[in-house]
């Protein structure tokens, strides 16, 4: 798997031999590239399919309960959302870098770029968790376990609806809201784990050389699936933090 | 690897390979680990298989209770709704759904493609696994005590307190996993699929070059990449319904039952086209080769293969007439499926104009081809009342529907898949099974299935409510007429077993081509090489059976001397 | 070691490198974005998440949710045709791309639209029932025998 872009080169030019990274079933590396690429976006038309069920229970449920989606969508906090969307929109950059670093054989860049992408998913995962943490704390949680005390109310909410007290809000069923949102933002976050095992798994294969101009399908289709984490995210960040 | 092919004369002339895919290497290990396509689909087959034989069980266990209206015949009623779980939910998930494209589909896929392989021969062996797993929890939990909430997993009987046992607690969460786990592995074979036959297809075969099995398992591709996420999603919220309670499906906690209802038959209503389209496509090439005939209206049929998968997406509401749903989006709903008769009775048409002056030759895989014509005809047409709201409500829940079900998803998919093993067993195995007990296996099951079912569609208009351990002594009659064909029916799946392993051992050596089929996996060896073909087949329409002749029992058919020299089909490309 | 089987479009691959603004090396697979095109991408999806932060200040009653969507949208498509390069990739995946989010529109619109239409039902059965589910504040979920209707 680790031949150099420079043997291969020659000696595929010499002999009509088979690249090694060519499996036996396909003829040439660009076959096996578009047939690799083909499968990765029928695999992201999965992924939009896969998260729908949560944008429909979205849906359905801010469609017939305006009120309580309204309230409840103060306790989110649109900072540290939007902060995590600049993250995640950061990463998107240095994971398409990288695919280009992959076909210019840029190995240097090529590291950096894959090493940038894991540490802001890494970021974007740290502000989740401290965004996690304060609403367990508070009691901002799924179904009946919610139940958030007066003092933890947020002051904009305190300001707006001086009159709202803990109990109307639980009776509202605000536990959906939250239930809803941390179903879309942990599945999320779990796509966002997985691609930080991949984007391991893809620095160490660069660090051993096995990619090349026409052997870079893992570092594109892995971006591919980088991009659909963030296009979902997309969605998430004004559906949850902004439109209450 | 690929310096093992080997230069040699036309394919044709070798009759019995002594080095081929079974034993090309040896020991269990290698199985485990293969990537061959073919093992994986003879691995898929067994497993397959054994689930089948699983469901067929619980399905004799049911009908056996039912012999006589009282409770408790022979097993408690509680046991009854785990019988009815289990019969549906292994059915369903484990055989049904996967059944056909898994191992038949697997295996002959590449091969009607000429191709060496699938497109990713790791993310095969992949959904191997995930299926087996799936395998393994539904045994799990089978033995540590049933499940009753019936294959559809509806809250609020299947999340949090409903269940008051620890063990079906427990089970729940086994059966969410295993679905989700079988639905990736079905998105995972259908993506491969597709990737398979867009870039793997020879480049003088253009996609109306495709045999029609092949057509049909695109579309059936289509359908698992799209729906199957839904319901992976659904079961997934499920589970998380039911260990913490959140409210978005229970009601007792604030959540939408119909909400679950709509998810899961988005996912379910097109799966019964993931079930019947391999069938169809399997049908298509029986009817074609045992007619010797060209398949009629070729293009008729491959697109409406596609348009009954995307017609499956829009019409998933007509399993929700008595459930809650809103009746504007009921009567949306019922008139949309109507519109899924057209391309079935398009298929059927043509494929009974295929037959017409055809030389029919009544060999076991026809007999189901033909079965399949009358099932699917009378689920298909019984489908129809169902579809008209004002019938619906009055039949829902009856056994009419458990008997228009069982038609279309059990009639067409086994006759189907029954019929495709036949007729690809030569080829997968090496051997020719006793064609006598074939035939008798076949009519068998054709009977065992009318006799089953037909009383069940009286007995549903009367008013017979599915799912009931008891019944009334006025529909004693039919229960027993309807028992008596399950017998049949698994009587007839023993028998199969009974002979297709027989035939392992003692079996006759199979000619390449015993049926004088077009598709280019006939000019394969039988069992085919690791690499499917010794050398690259000459591509020629599906159904040009002049290309073809007669030689003897022995060597089966060849390719006429023609062929062989211009490496060209007789037949003028269409 | 011959190639016995047909390859699929192999001058697809010249016929995709030369694009007039890219540096491939010879005989690169696909297209090479410039860092340039890239940077840019990027500082357009900064200035829309600005936008909708700014949008969302406003109160525009219905009119919110539509703005908010439909920046997102327009940010989709633009990680969709650059990043992802579907602008230069096959039309077949984006077709692929497309056809998924027909179906999640879909379904998303079909269930919506049947959920409103029923939730009057609910309310009437609220009104006109006693909820005997366990209390709300209770979260054995242990208590609940009756399994629905």
């Amino acid at each position: 798997m680790s031949t150099s872009v420079a043997e291969q080169e020659t000696s595929q030019e010499a002999l009509p031999q088979r690249p090694k990274q060519l499996a036996m079933h396909f003829d040439t590396l660009h076959q096996q590239f578009t047939t690799g690429k083909l499968a990765m976006w029928l695999f992201l038309g999965q992924e939009l399919l896969f998260f729908t069920g949560l944008f429909t229970a979205y849906a359905v449920y801010r469609g017939n309960h305006q009120e309580m989606f309204h309230y409840a969508h103060y306790f989110l906090d649109w900072k540290l959302g939007a902060a995590n969307t600049i993250v995640l929109l950061t990463s998107s950059l240095t994971a398409a870098w990288s695919v280009r670093c992959a076909q210019l054989e840029q190995r240097k860049g090529l590291l950096i770029t894959l090493a940038l992408t894991f540490l802001c998913a890494g970021a974007f995962m740290c502000i989740k968790y401290i965004e996690y943490t304060h609403k367990i704390h508070i009691g901002a949680v799924w179904g009946s376990n919610f139940g958030v005390p007066l003092n933890e109310f947020p002051e904009h909410l305190r300001e707006k609806y001086p009159d709202l007290t803990p109990e109307q809000l639980q009776q509202m069923g605000t536990g959906s809201f939250f239930a809803i949102y941390f179903c879309m933002t942990g599945l999320h976050g779990i796509h966002v784990l997985v691609g930080m095992a991949l984007y391991v798994w893809l620095f160490i294969r660069a660090l051993r050389g096995s990619f090349n101009r026409k052997y870079y399908g893992a570092v594109d289709n892995i971006a591919l699936y980088w991009h659909i984490v963030d296009i979902i995210w997309i969605f998430l960040f004004p559906l949850l933090y902004l439109i209450g | 690897m690929a310096g093992g092919i080997v230069e040699k004369p036309a394919s044709a002339q070798v009759v019995h390979p002594t080095v081929h895919y079974l034993n090309a290497t040896k020991g269990f290990k290698n199985w485990l680990v293969t990537l061959d396509h073919k093992r994986i689909a003879m691995m898929y087959l067994c497993a397959v298989s054994f689930a089948l034989l699983l469901g067929g069980f619980w399905a004799i266990v049911l009908r056996t209770e039912l012999l006589a209206p009282h409770d408790d015949v022979i097993l408690s009623n509680a046991w009854y709704n785990k019988a009815f779980t289990l019969h549906g939910a292994v059915m369903v998930f484990l055989f049904i759904i996967p059944g056909i494209p898994a191992s038949l589909g697997n295996f002959i896929l590449p091969m009607q493609l000429g191709a060496k392989d699938l497109a990713l021969p790791r993310v095969n062996l992949f959904s191997w696994y995930l299926y087996v797993m799936g395998l393994i929890l539904f045994v799990g939990i089978l033995v540590l005590g049933g499940l009753d909430t019936g294959w559809t997993l509806y809250p609020p009987y299947s999340v949090g307190g409903g269940s008051e046992h620890k063990a079906v607690w427990l089970n729940l969460i086994f059966a969410y996993t295993a679905v989700f786990i079988l639905g990736f592995s079905s998105i995972l074979t259908g993506l491969n699929f597709i990737a398979t036959m867009h870039k793997l297809r020879p480049k003088d075969m253009g996609m109306y070059d495709m045999p029609l099995f092949l057509w049909a398992l695109y579309a059936t591709s289509l359908i698992q990449v799209l729906a199957t996420p839904v319901v992976g999603l659904t079961l997934g919220l499920s589970l998380i319904e039911h260990l913490f309670n959140i409210g978005i499906f229970d009601p007792r906690y604030g959540g939408d039952p119909v909400l679950y209802q709509h998810f899961f038959w988005f996912y379910s209503h097109p799966a019964v086209y993931i079930m019947v389209l391999p069938a169809m496509g399997v049908q298509s090439e029986l009817i074609a080769t045992f007619s010797r005939k060209h398949v009629f209206g070729y293009k008729a049929i491959a697109w409406s293969s596609i348009a009954i998968a995307a017609i499956g997406f829009i019409v998933w509401g007509h399993h929700m007439f008595v459930s809650g749903q809103s009746p504007a989006a009921g009567i949306i709903f019922s008139l949309l499926t109507y519109f899924v008769a057209i391309p079935s009775a398009i298929k059927v048409f043509n494929w009974v104009a295929t037959l017409y002056k055809g030389a029919i030759d009544f060999k076991a895989p026809m007999i189901y081809a033909l079965a399949f014509m009358y099932l699917f005809g009378i689920g298909g047409l019984t489908g129809l009342f169902l579809a008209s709201i004002a019938n619906n409500v009055h039949l829902h829940d009856t056994y009419f529907v458990i008997a228009h079900f069982h038609m279309v998803m059990v009639g067409s998919v086994l006759t189907g898949f029954l019929g495709g093993v036949h007729y690809w067993w030569p080829k997968m195995t090496g051997r020719m099974y006793n064609e006598t007990l074939g035939r008798i296996a076949a009519v068998m099951v054709f009977i065992g299935f009318n006799v089953t079912f037909m009383p069940q569609f009286v007995a549903g208009t009367r008013g017979m409510p599915r799912r009931y351990a008891n019944y009334l002594d006025e529909f004693t009659t039919f229960h027993q007429v309807s028992t008596i064909g399950a017998y049949i029916l698994g009587a007839a799946v023993l028998l199969q077993v009974g002979y297709l392993l027989h035939s392992l051992i003692k079996g006759r050596k199979a000619p390449p081509n015993p049926w004088g089929a077009a598709s280019l996996e006939w000019q394969a060896t039988s069992p085919p090489d690791f690499h499917n073909f010794l050398e690259k087949p000459i591509t020629m329409g599906a159904y040009d059976f002049e290309n073809w002749e007669y030689v003897s029992e022995e060597a089966g058919y060849v390719l006429k001397r023609e062929v062989i020299e211009t490496g060209k089909s007789l037949v003028k490309a269409h | 070691m011959s190639l016995p089987y047909a390859t699929e479009e192999p001058s697809v691959v010249q016929g995709h490198v030369v694009h007039e603004e890219h540096e491939g090396l010879p005989g690169t697979i696909g297209h090479v974005s410039s860092w340039k095109s890239l940077v840019k991408v990027l500082s357009a999806l900064i200035f829309l998440t600005v936008l909708t932060v700014a949008v969302a200040q406003l109160d525009l009653g219905r009119l919110n949710v539509v703005g908010a969507l439909g920046i997102a949208c327009v940010k989709a498509s633009i990680v969709a045709l650059w990043f992802m390069h579907l602008r230069y990739d096959k039309r077949f995946n984006f077709w692929i791309f497309i056809s998924s989010v027909a179906f999640v529109a879909w379904m998303v619109g079909y269930i919506l639209f049947d959920s409103t239409l029923y939730q009057h039902n609910i309310k009437e059965y609220r009104e006109t029932h006693e909820i005997t589910a366990p209390k709300i504040h209770e979260h054995d979920g242990g208590e609940g025998h009756e399994s629905g209707e």
